[in-house]
């Protein structure tokens, strides 16, 4: 079930964090340490693929539609792989320029060098050490204040083109 | 497939000893065919000798007997016109008929029937020639007398009966000579029949020696079908057993990897709330502190202990325990990704590749006074990477587990055996209980005290790249005393099927 926020409007959206993620614990660890780091940004989180790439294409208040967007994508999934989901944002116009942060517990190499392959801006393992794994969350909020202005303007140009 | 084999072996004896048999009957069927041949040939010579000496006999008999008619014949010239002309052709004819009489009676010595005969003639011939002489002898009246009348004449009788008595001679030797020539017939008849009986013998023995052996090269060419057929059956057997193998290894690559994957994801959540237990902890041990300066004495011991020392100890042991399986778990899925990985095959000049760790263990065993040897190792195509991951294992292992206080001393050698090289790491050290010489290529299975780190990951990893190269290890060893690994690969492995 999505966490559900009060739809915002356009233009002065903030950029919104949608978490596909199936444990509902990692789920909880990384908003938590999301919260911690002081990020306020509205997550929204998926239990699976379909729901997850259902509302970032095409429902009203997701980033296909409305708004930058930020993608936490967990790998192993219960009814599809993570990397398809990848592969589908990248391979969708108006999400090929979102950022995808991969959050997974693989540490495989071929599994990373796919994902950078296919176009995921960051890949982070969860580590069993907490410690590193709550460091890295954190640090995306810095990740996510870098990208925000870029990633504004960028959409603005998109929706722009769209709407034109 | 096995009796009947053994059968066709026993039947084989059997066929030989039937062969030899038969053989031998018909080589003594010729031997015999010829001696009777042989014997035959000297049956025939004596004959032909025996009736050429009748003939002579014959001859003799007849030239006697001429001779005696001449010498009655010249008489009567006489008789009628006496004079020298016949009274010598007389005397020559006498003088020949005695002479032939002697000779007649040497040549029939063997025979006492004609001796006899020829007595009566002698004496016959004697009072012949006392009758011709008497005829010649010029005694007055008597020529004049016989002249006329020859009917009274005693020599016509005589000469007849002379002649008589040389016709019973020719007969009997007449008679002679046709015994001779029946008992020849016989003997040739017989001869004939022996032989076309010993050919017919000799016919069926060769025809049955053909079919014998003509039996035996068929059982034979059965029974190495059925051997070329186990061994193909056997091949296959193996190959069957090695891509069963194959497969199960593979499965639990790869049963290994979804596992420890899988594992992996809950250990996160149960070391994250771990975390966040001790943060709320932390928050609870600064409110007791708050308490404990505003209302002193308001936290029960109880209370106090939860807080100080149950929940510290509590977390810490989730913590670590979740730290050994955190380690376990990357064990595994190392080992896994080994599994994974492709293998490739190249030439390997294993000599240099061991020569290779033991230089990168020398700086350890130096510290430990351990020596290494090593003979020169024959050459393999084979996985570099995984053949150096299994000698580097058993290598590491050698110079681990040596005895204290023992300098270690490690040899490395290798042979070929067929298709497969063996290559051999012995050491003297502590050695493995015979009850754990399977267990210890288990996961996580160590033998003996637990005195040296590890997971017990090593022996797993080298029996499992082992398999997967075609090959396999074993060990001997003996507690205290040490141990050889024995590691047995094929000279040139092709990787004939994918992994999974």
């Amino acid at each position: 079930m999505p966490e559900t926020h009060a739809p915002l409007p356009p233009g002065s959206a903030p950029v919104s964090i949608v978490m596909i993620e199936d444990d509902e614990g990692h789920a909880r660890l990384i908003l938590k340490n999301i919260r911690r780091a002081g990020i306020t940004n509205p997550v929204h989180h998926f239990l699976d693929g379909t729901t997850g790439l259902e509302f970032l294409i095409n429902d009203a208040r997701g980033p296909a539609r409305n708004g930058p967007a930020l993608v936490l994508l967990d790998l192993n999934l219960p009814d599809m792989s993570g990397i398809d989901i990848l592969a589908r944002l990248k391979g969708t116009e108006e999400l090929r320029r979102t950022p995808v942060v991969v959050l997974t517990t693989t540490d495989d190499k071929v599994e990373i060098q796919r994902c950078y392959d296919l176009g995921c801006n960051v890949y982070i393992t969860k580590p069993v050490n907490y410690e590193n794994f709550a460091d890295a969350v954190r640090q995306l909020g810095l990740f996510l204040s870098v990208i925000q202005i870029p990633d504004l303007d960028e959409s603005g140009i998109v929706r722009g083109g769209d709407s034109g | 497939m096995q009796a009947k084999s053994l059968s066709s072996l026993g039947r084989d004896d059997r066929t030989n000893r039937q062969i030899a048999l038969l053989l031998a009957i018909g080589f003594l069927g010729l031997a015999g065919a010829s001696g009777t041949a042989f014997w035959v040939q000297r049956i025939n010579e004596q004959n032909s000798r025996a009736v050429a000496h009748t003939l002579e006999v014959e001859s003799r008999i007849n030239a006697f007997n001429s001779a005696n008619e001449r010498a009655e014949t010249a008489r009567r010239g006489y008789l009628l016109a006496p004079g020298a002309a016949f009274r010598l052709r007389m005397q020559g004819a006498q003088q020949l008929r005695d002479d032939l009489l002697e000779r007649i009676d040497e040549i029939t010595r063997d025979n006492p029937a004609q001796q006899e005969r020829l007595h009566d003639l002698r004496q016959m011939v004697i009072e012949l020639d006392t009758l011709q002489d008497q005829t010649i002898s010029g005694v007055v009246g008597v020529r004049e007398r016989l002249a006329q009348n020859f009917g009274e004449d005693g020599a016509v009788l005589l000469t007849r009966r002379i002649r008589d008595k040389a016709r019973e001679m020719l007969d009997e030797e007449e008679h002679l000579l046709t015994a001779r020539q029946e008992q020849q017939d016989t003997t040739i008849f017989r001869f004939n029949v022996l032989l076309v009986l010993t050919t017919v013998l000799v016919v069926a023995l060769s025809a049955m020696t053909l079919t014998l052996i003509r039996r035996n090269l068929a059982d034979l060419r059965a029974s190495r079908n059925d051997l070329n057929q186990l061994n193909d059956e056997l091949e296959d057997l193996v190959d069957l057993r090695t891509e069963a193998l194959r497969r199960a290894n593979a499965e639990i690559q790869r049963f290994a990897y979804i596992v420890s994957h899988d594992l992996r994801a809950p250990l996160v959540n149960v070391m994250g709330f771990t975390a966040e237990l001790e943060t709320a902890r932390e928050e609870i041990h600064r409110f007791a502190a708050r308490l404990d300066v505003d209302q002193p004495g308001l936290i029960d011991r109880a209370t106090r202990s939860a807080i100080e020392e149950d929940l510290p100890e509590a977390i810490g042991f989730i913590r670590s325990s979740t730290r050994k399986m955190d380690r376990l778990i990357n064990s595994i899925l190392k080992l896994s990704r080994e599994g994974r990985r492709t293998l490739t095959p190249e030439p390997v000049d294993v000599t240099a590749l061991v020569r290779g760790i033991l230089d990168s263990l020398q700086h350890r065993a130096t510290e430990q006074g351990t020596t290494f040897t090593l003979d020169p190792l024959p050459a393999l195509v084979t996985d570099r990477l995984g053949l150096e991951q299994i000698l580097s294992n058993l290598l590491e292992n050698a110079v681990k587990y040596l005895r204290p206080g023992v300098p270690g001393e490690i040899h490395v050698s290798g042979h070929e055996e067929a298709a497969r090289t063996v290559i051999s790491v012995r050491d003297n050290g502590r050695g493995i209980d015979a009850r754990d010489h399977q267990r210890v290529f288990e996961l996580f299975r160590r033998s003996g005290p637990q005195d040296q780190p590890g997971e017990g990951i090593g022996l797993a990893h080298v029996r499992a790249l082992a398999h997967r190269l075609g090959g396999t290890v074993d060990l001997e060893s003996t507690p205290g005393t040490g141990s050889t690994f024995h590691l047995s690969l094929p000279h040139s492995w092709q990787p004939g099927d994918s992994h999974a």
